[in-house]
């Protein structure tokens, strides 16, 4: 009846998180840099980004940073050539979203170009990051950790196009989960909720959305997932806002 | 986030326990027991449990054992203390800055900065998010050596010194976890367990460690402070030994809060099951227990999440007039205080009376 994990051998591990800049991804990257992992973040903004860096290495970070476009092969290749100077990679956090048309708009109105490049941002890219990176997740024994949404799984008008890019973001990470369980890397899906950002105020821009919590009310879910065997929560899909975490029994 | 129940102004509250059943001349098993039914308010003494429960019966037990959880600390504000709330892995905890038993935080602490916590280096992490006086705390790996070494029990101003750690353990206590003791548990005696099973009642385990309580003693407190999450396992085998119980007729007692948050947080739609994680699901008449036909514990302070709990059980207005009735007859609040069973369903069958919500 041991509630603890086995101990954590991730200490000053390799962690990339992509959408970095802002929102879930500069709390989460804040997170793990004090964590004691070496960061390497990247976001397309890349002002944005920088500010970030500062704040993380000003409170004693290990952080680098690169911008650009997570569905550019050449960036990609640019993220892939950081990884392999750094030998290993512990933690892929897939964070960068593209929510489409601002505000939403329903399906049968969606401009499919505008389709396409949500389904590029928010599941090719991801897959394409775990294809690039497999050799240094596998040294690492690392975690995948695809950033998902309430949207995958519930029929919310206006949702449908980014909704339908996470659901398959879920049943890849499900499926990666299987596949991959043998070489040592775990893949989990995480819906982090309703939350005080940029691309929540999106959806609806004239919207007051200063009630929601801000990104940083997740932070107990990340600290609670990142110390768990890795291997115990593969496959799962988990809601970081929800009232309980569970592993198998 | 859920907000806990308002404290409802006015609650009763009796007097406070500063010092340990034994320093009062009695046996852990001698401390006074209300029993509570829908109807009555009773007098017993603890050890009468042989006779107020039935063979068949079951107690579900919190195998949670006390850590030495406060520890000596120095930073930049100076001198301080850690208290340990929840490790979130052997290398992670959520912990408490304070200035001294009866002196909160929040302290002068921001994330990245390094501190001396029993006598090793650790980081400051993050702030937990809506409680500013917890946060996460990074340390190295010899850290629960210097646990053992350097930590004594957490106490707060109501007590008036300091105990070795014995005086903070239960008999079911058997995985250390918990920052605070899971007290409910505590006049129980090998004595009083053997008796009870030679009666016929059954005991099975669940584990809950618990966290830090100091949120709930603060009257500066926010009204939503958000309930935080706690490790939790409920083994399949207390499953069966419940569906056992009420299949033959028997009445499933929670031994303290800890076993109906455990035993709730692995229900799904009313079914329970066998589970392992954290849990901060928040009991309250808004959400009714369903696992448990009774529930042994102690005396609660008026504002905190526990009475939310307990008024789940049992209805916040029968609540108040037992804790009227325990205050008035000069029974003794917290964790070395007196006991309470909470029957709400006694001489009624198994359904719920209309006064209990």
């Amino acid at each position: 009846m041991n509630a603890h994990p086995p101990a954590d051998t991730r200490r000053q591990g390799i962690a990339l998180v992509t959408g970095a800049s802002r929102g879930l991804g500069e709390t989460l990257g804040g997170f793990l840099a004090q964590e004691g992992f070496h960061l390497i973040a990247t976001a397309r903004g890349a002002q944005a980004l920088d500010a970030a860096t500062r704040t993380w290495r000003a409170q004693g970070g290990s952080v680098e940073a690169l911008a650009g476009d997570v569905t550019d092969p050449v960036h990609v290749a640019a993220l892939r050539a950081r990884v392999a100077s750094r030998g290993r990679l512990d933690l892929l956090v897939n964070n960068a979203s593209e929510l489409g048309p601002s505000p939403l708009v329903e399906l049968s109105q969606l401009s499919l170009p505008e389709l396409r490049r949500v389904f590029e941002v928010n599941v090719v890219a991801p897959l394409a990051l775990v294809q690039q990176l497999l050799p240094w997740l596998e040294r690492a024994g690392g975690q995948v950790v695809n950033v998902s949404s309430d949207a995958a799984v519930g029929a919310y008008p206006g949702w449908g196009g980014y909704g339908a890019s996470k659901s398959a973001l879920d049943l890849v990470s499900r499926t990666l989960a299987e596949e991959l369980r043998g070489r040592g890397i775990s893949v989990v899906a995480v819906d982090p909720g309703d939350m005080r950002t940029a691309m929540h105020q999106a959806v609806s821009p004239d919207q007051d959305i200063s009630d929601r919590p801000l990104p940083s009310v997740t932070l107990p879910f990340w600290a609670w997932l990142l110390h768990r065997d890795p291997a115990d929560v593969s496959g799962q899909r988990f809601r970081a806002q929800s009232d309980r975490w569970e592993v198998p029994p | 986030m859920i907000p806990p129940l308002a404290s409802p102004p006015g609650f009763p509250m009796g007097r406070e326990a500063d010092r340990t059943p034994e320093e009062r001349g009695l046996a852990r098993d001698e401390v006074r027991l209300l029993v509570s039914t829908p109807s009555t308010d009773t007098d017993h003494r603890f050890g009468e449990l042989t006779r107020l429960l039935r063979a068949g019966d079951l107690l579900v037990v919190n195998e949670s054992a006390t850590l030495p959880a406060s520890l000596p600390a120095r930073g930049e504000p100076g001198a301080f203390w850690v208290n340990l709330s929840t490790e979130y892995g052997r290398d992670l905890w959520l912990a408490e800055p304070r200035w001294g038993p009866a002196r909160p935080g929040p302290l002068p602490i921001r994330p990245g900065m390094t501190l001396e916590v029993a006598g090793l280096p650790a980081r400051w992490v993050a702030q937990y998010p809506g409680i500013s006086r917890l946060g996460f705390l990074r340390v190295p790996p010899d850290f629960s050596v210097a646990i053992e070494h350097y930590g004594r029990p957490i106490r707060y101003g109501y007590v008036a010194r300091d105990y070795p750690l014995e005086t903070y353990q239960t008999i079911f206590g058997r995985v250390p976890g918990s920052a605070e003791m899971p007290s409910a548990g505590r006049p129980f005696t090998p004595r009083l367990r053997a008796a009870l099973e030679r009666a016929g009642v059954r005991f099975a385990p669940i584990l809950l460690h618990t966290g830090v309580s100091s949120l709930e003693l603060d009257p500066d407190r926010p009204a939503d402070v958000p309930v935080y999450p706690e490790p939790f396992v409920v083994p399949s085998t207390t499953c069966e030994a419940i569906a056992e119980a009420r299949a033959g007729g028997g009445r499933v007692i929670a031994v303290g809060t800890t076993v109906v948050r455990a035993l709730e947080s692995a229900t799904d739609d009313g079914r329970l099951r066998a589970a392992r994680g954290f849990t901060c699901r928040y009991l309250s008449p808004a959400r009714p227990v369903s696992t448990v036909d009774g529930l042994l514990t102690g005396f609660h302070t008026a504002s905190s999440t526990h009475l939310a709990l307990l008024a789940s059980v049992f209805g916040v207005r029968r609540l108040e007039r037992a804790y009227a009735a325990a205050a008035e007859r000069g029974y003794l609040w917290h964790e070395f205080g007196d006991s309470h069973l909470l029957l709400p369903q006694e001489g009624l069958g198994r359904q719920p009376s209309p006064w209990i919500r």
